[in-house]
């Protein structure tokens, strides 16, 4: 083998992984620029607004991924009825928390710096969120490709992981709870009736 | 009354504290043969709980009393320009302190540009009342000794919720305190001593800092089941970011 051919050898992986990059870049700047023009709007029903997001929502993020993570080490040995019935609540939670958000929005933007890619091999695209008067919020996506599809499996908001703070929100729930999955449960439906948009 | 020799409030806060923690006593920690529940117990780092949910609770109850409608009105009764001159003010009158850590953590750049934004904005900014080296091209960062400390490779000890001050540990407490002690600002008005402009700009910072949270700790608490447990997640994690410098507080590249 030459040493141009090693060079070659050595160089596809990154090349690759530039070309996901920027595949990556444009799948996040799309979900923001898509959430703006259909979520965002104003003079919008909040149950339109909610299913609007739901769509967007499912269709861009890995939830059943993102449940398990959530979940950790209590993901096992839930029953599977236990399980979509969490990951039910839990979009729930997100779309109502989302588009509460959303209604508020006007005129941010999103400004992408770069892309890396994280010893999982997910690519982390980095951002900011400007606003109008306040300071910008420094936001990371987590993005995982499969194939040709790409999903977000996770949110770094200021450096704090959505996963890693849910699942330390969740298991201090769970831990007051006797570890009993269905206690966890209990409390995320009282909270989905707190909090939905009708 | 002189502020920095004043170690009685101190002394009586950490009996306070010693006396909450003895009635509260400490987490369980749960049986060593669970590995995954222990390591959980290790990532959660919070073996003082029952006291630090304690202070929290009356944490909560202070700033919805007191506090956040505080905040609440003066968001609403200044103007976005009187806001921002406060903000820069304040700044400005901490960057001796940020420059002192850029110096320990042996950041020159950064301790420079902390330099250079001093005199630019003390000088052309009114006193430090209008960040002048920002558009100038100079952004601001922040740095405190908690971070110096951690930059030392001192760990941050078990969470510690503080009274009033809210989410923190053994190392950013002792960070807190430190910053108190050598500030220029606090020390000055010790020698000519004055206390009022000591407690006077501790009280606007913190009123300026719990402004500038209300709607994130309104989502955090909005979006998760356990608000304690959320935020000490969200308080460690974003520490971490800090401490490695690694957020961009400007949005200037």
């Amino acid at each position: 083998m030459s040493a141009a051919t090693v060079a070659l050898a050595l160089r596809a992986p990154a090349v690759w992984a530039a070309a996901a990059d920027g595949e990556s870049r444009k799948f996040i700047q799309n979900l923001a620029d898509t959430a703006m023009k259909t979520v965002a709007v104003k003079d919008l029903s909040d149950a339109e607004r909610a299913a609007r997001f739901r769509s967007l929502f499912v269709n861009t993020f890995d939830l059943p991924e993102i449940s398990k993570l959530v979940l950790g080490r209590f993901w096992r040995p839930a029953t599977a009825e236990q399980r979509t019935e969490f990951q039910k609540l839990f979009e729930d939670i997100q779309v109502y928390t989302w588009t509460r958000r959303f209604k508020e929005y006007s005129g941010e933007t999103l400004d992408i710096s770069s892309v890396e890619t994280d010893v999982s091999g997910d690519a982390v695209v980095v951002s900011q969120i400007r606003r109008q008067s306040l300071g910008p919020i420094n936001v990371s996506w987590r993005v995982r490709q499969d194939g040709a599809t790409f999903r977000v499996v996770d949110i770094i908001v200021e450096g704090a992981s959505m996963i890693v703070t849910y699942r330390s929100d969740y298991s201090g729930v769970l831990s007051s709870h006797g570890g009993k999955l269905d206690g966890l449960l209990e409390v995320m439906r009282d909270k989905v009736g707190q909090i939905k948009v009708s | 009354m002189s502020v920095l020799k004043h170690s009685s409030i101190a002394a009586r806060l950490a009996a306070s504290l010693i006396a909450v923690a003895l009635v509260a006593g400490c987490a369980t920690p749960p049986p060593a043969d669970d590995k995954e529940a222990m390591a959980d117990w290790t990532q959660t780092n919070d073996p003082l709980e029952p006291m630090n949910r304690a202070i929290f609770d009356f944490n909560l109850a202070i700033d919805k009393a007191v506090l956040k409608p505080v905040a609440q009105g003066y968001r609403w009764a200044m103007p976005q320009y009187g806001k921002d001159r406060v903000r820069d003010f304040l700044r400005n009158l901490r960057a001796p302190v940020v420059f002192v850590n850029d110096v320990l953590q042996g950041e020159p750049d950064r301790a420079m540009q902390t330099l250079m934004r001093f005199a630019f904005n003390t000088g052309f900014g009114i006193g430090g009342l209008i960040d002048v080296a920002e558009p100038g091209g100079i952004p601001y960062h922040d740095e405190d000794f908690g971070q110096t400390f951690a930059v030392w490779g001192i760990g941050e000890g078990p969470y510690l919720v503080l009274p009033i001050l809210g989410p923190s540990n053994p190392r950013d407490g002792v960070g807190i305190a430190t910053e108190w002690l050598v500030d220029p600002f606090n020390l000055y008005m010790d020698h000519i001593d004055r206390s009022w402009p000591v407690w006077t700009r501790a009280g606007v910072s913190g009123l300026e800092k719990r402004e500038r949270l209300l709607d994130t700790l309104d989502e955090i608490e909005r979006s998760s089941l356990d608000y304690y447990s959320a935020l000490r997640s969200t308080y460690r994690q974003n520490r971490n970011a800090e401490v490695k410098n690694s957020l961009n507080p400007t949005g200037i590249r």
